[in-house]
């Protein structure tokens, strides 16, 4: 390869970031071109340097490691309530009878109203935020998981049948694994909005998490701690998404999907 | 196995229920029997019904009106005694090939040297050595069948129920797949029921050849497939004859479904 095509690879390469750059340059030239004051929108590179000074100071893995804590523990415990009650509500038609009207009624409900209750409920500590992400995560994880189990093709069905699987084998070898696409893609769905609720949860609560050094910078007219600490969460956010694609591609390698991306 | 394995069918009808619409009679009153080791095919044209009796008889759905009997015990929900193959392969896609052969193999009460003993035969029978651990999107066609094929004879039943087992696969191969299934079925012996809308391949593979009538199917002709002993010359006159017969029974069919009987 010559110079020019190593160039045009590397190119290639930075394809995917180019419209966060222009992003970035366009908040920067807005930012020092005075048209608001700071207070309103700080420039991008004061937030960076503000970041950074977080990141020196150690504190912001501390809190970003609360807020991901509360988010991944009510993940956790909505995949495994979730997962199992969708399949088994996909699979047979008494769990459909008994639970579908349930989710059908209650998924529209905004679930962030239950935060006061919650409090009430678990105080304001750890239980409640967790409380608060398991109840809004259960919601597109049991639906992925009903959607994926009513799809499974029903000759897989049969055939494992007649190859002498039980009920359990079929839920465990055949339903489960032919489903894990689209259950996969109701975990996806579900980890943001579990870092969005943790978050708001902050809000509402206080005390310590991102959630709340962000609120804390606010009531401190701290603008650059304000954007600084959205600029901590979206980076954080993306390396948690960039790891689920990459669980999703290793479980799926036998998927058709899984060559379009990797080739 | 030295067991006689036989299958009577006694005044079956079924009737499908869309989600939309009026219910569907798809079979009127079939009886039927199928002998030892003997290969059948349910011949007719699309829609007929030969699939759902198929169906019925591996046990995958349910019974209304009715009897199927394989040796004298009704049939009510699938077996191993009864092996599936579909036009489609059902391979489990996250499975490589030895894993889908060893998927049976491994819920049977067998020593482990047995279980892979018999995945390396069946592997070798139908000569897919090499590609073990390729998952089915990685394989042809015609691969994918063998394995699928591999998986339900690994099981050693004493049915073979194959939907339209060749109809995805093109010509060439198809043809290759019958040889190789007679081959297959020269050295262990089973009791065929073969669906097909292929007179040719009909009357190459079956001992018999049931002919179904346009939805609800009904069976219109059993013909005897014996020309002359040995193996079928597919050159020979009475070959040709036996086909042009049961293309003319399958035509009339077809046309009086195209004109909504």
């Amino acid at each position: 390869m010559d110079g020019v095509g190593k160039l045009k690879a590397i190119g290639r390469r930075f394809i995917p970031f180019a419209s966060i750059l222009v992003f970035l340059t366009v908040w920067e030239l807005f930012a020092r071109a005075g048209v608001v004051i700071p207070y309103l929108l700080p420039a991008l590179s004061t937030v960076l340097a503000h970041v950074y000074a977080d990141i020196m100071g150690g504190d912001l893995f501390r809190q970003l490691g609360l807020t991901f804590y509360r988010a991944m523990t009510g993940f956790f415990i909505g995949a495994v309530i979730a997962i199992p009650l969708g399949i088994m509500i996909g699979r047979f038609r008494f769990f459909r009878w008994f639970f579908d009207p349930v989710i059908s009624i209650t998924n529209p409900v905004p679930k962030v109203a239950f935060l006061p209750i919650f409090m009430i409920w678990f105080g304001l500590g750890d239980v409640s935020k967790i409380a608060s992400v398991i109840l809004l995560v259960f919601y597109p994880m049991v639906i992925a998981a009903i959607g994926g189990t009513l799809s499974v093709d029903k000759q897989l069905i049969w055939s494992a049948r007649s190859l002498g699987a039980s009920e359990r084998d079929l839920l465990r070898q055949i339903i489960l694994p032919a489903a894990l696409p689209q259950i996969i893609t109701g975990m996806q769905i579900a980890v943001p909005l579990a870092l969005i609720v943790s978050i708001v949860a902050e809000f509402l609560m206080g005390g310590e998490g991102i959630g709340g050094k962000l609120l804390f910078a606010q009531r401190r007219i701290n603008s650059p701690g304000v954007f600084a600490s959205i600029v901590e969460i979206a980076l954080a956010g993306a390396i948690l998404i960039k790891s689920l694609e990459y669980m999703r591609r290793r479980l799926l390698v036998w998927h058709p999907e899984t060559k379009l991306t990797t080739a | 196995m030295a067991e006689q394995t036989n299958i009577t069918v006694e005044n079956l009808s079924h009737t499908y229920m869309p989600p939309k619409g009026k219910p569907v009679l798809a079979l009127d009153g079939i009886t039927l029997s199928v002998k030892d080791k003997e290969f059948i095919a349910l011949l007719g044209p699309s829609g007929c019904g030969k699939s759902t009796l198929l169906y019925l008889m591996g046990g995958f759905l349910d019974i209304q009106d009715g009897q199927i009997r394989v040796n004298e015990t009704p049939v009510t929900e699938p077996s191993r005694d009864r092996g599936i193959v579909f036009q489609h392969f059902a391979l489990f896609p996250w499975k490589t090939v030895i894993q889908n052969i060893r998927f049976g193999l491994d819920k049977m009460n067998l020593a482990k040297s047995e279980r892979d003993e018999r995945a390396r035969y069946y592997i070798d029978l139908v000569q897919l050595h090499g590609f073990e651990d390729s998952f089915p999107s990685q394989l042809s066609g015609g691969m994918k069948q063998r394995a699928a094929i591999a998986r339900t004879l690994a099981m050693d039943p004493a049915i073979l129920l194959m939907d339209e087992p060749f109809g995805a696969l093109d010509a060439q191969t198809r043809m290759f797949m019958q040889a190789e299934l007679l081959a297959i079925l020269e050295k262990t012996p089973k009791t065929v029921v073969f669906v097909t809308h292929d007179v040719h391949e009909a009357v190459l593979l079956a001992d018999r050849v049931a002919v179904m009538s346009a939805r609800p199917g009904k069976i219109n002709e059993i013909a005897d497939i014996e020309l002359g002993g040995g193996p079928k010359d597919v050159k020979s006159p009475e070959f040709a004859e036996m086909v042009d017969h049961l293309w003319d029974g399958v035509r009339k069919e077809a046309l009086a479904a195209g004109q909504g009987r």
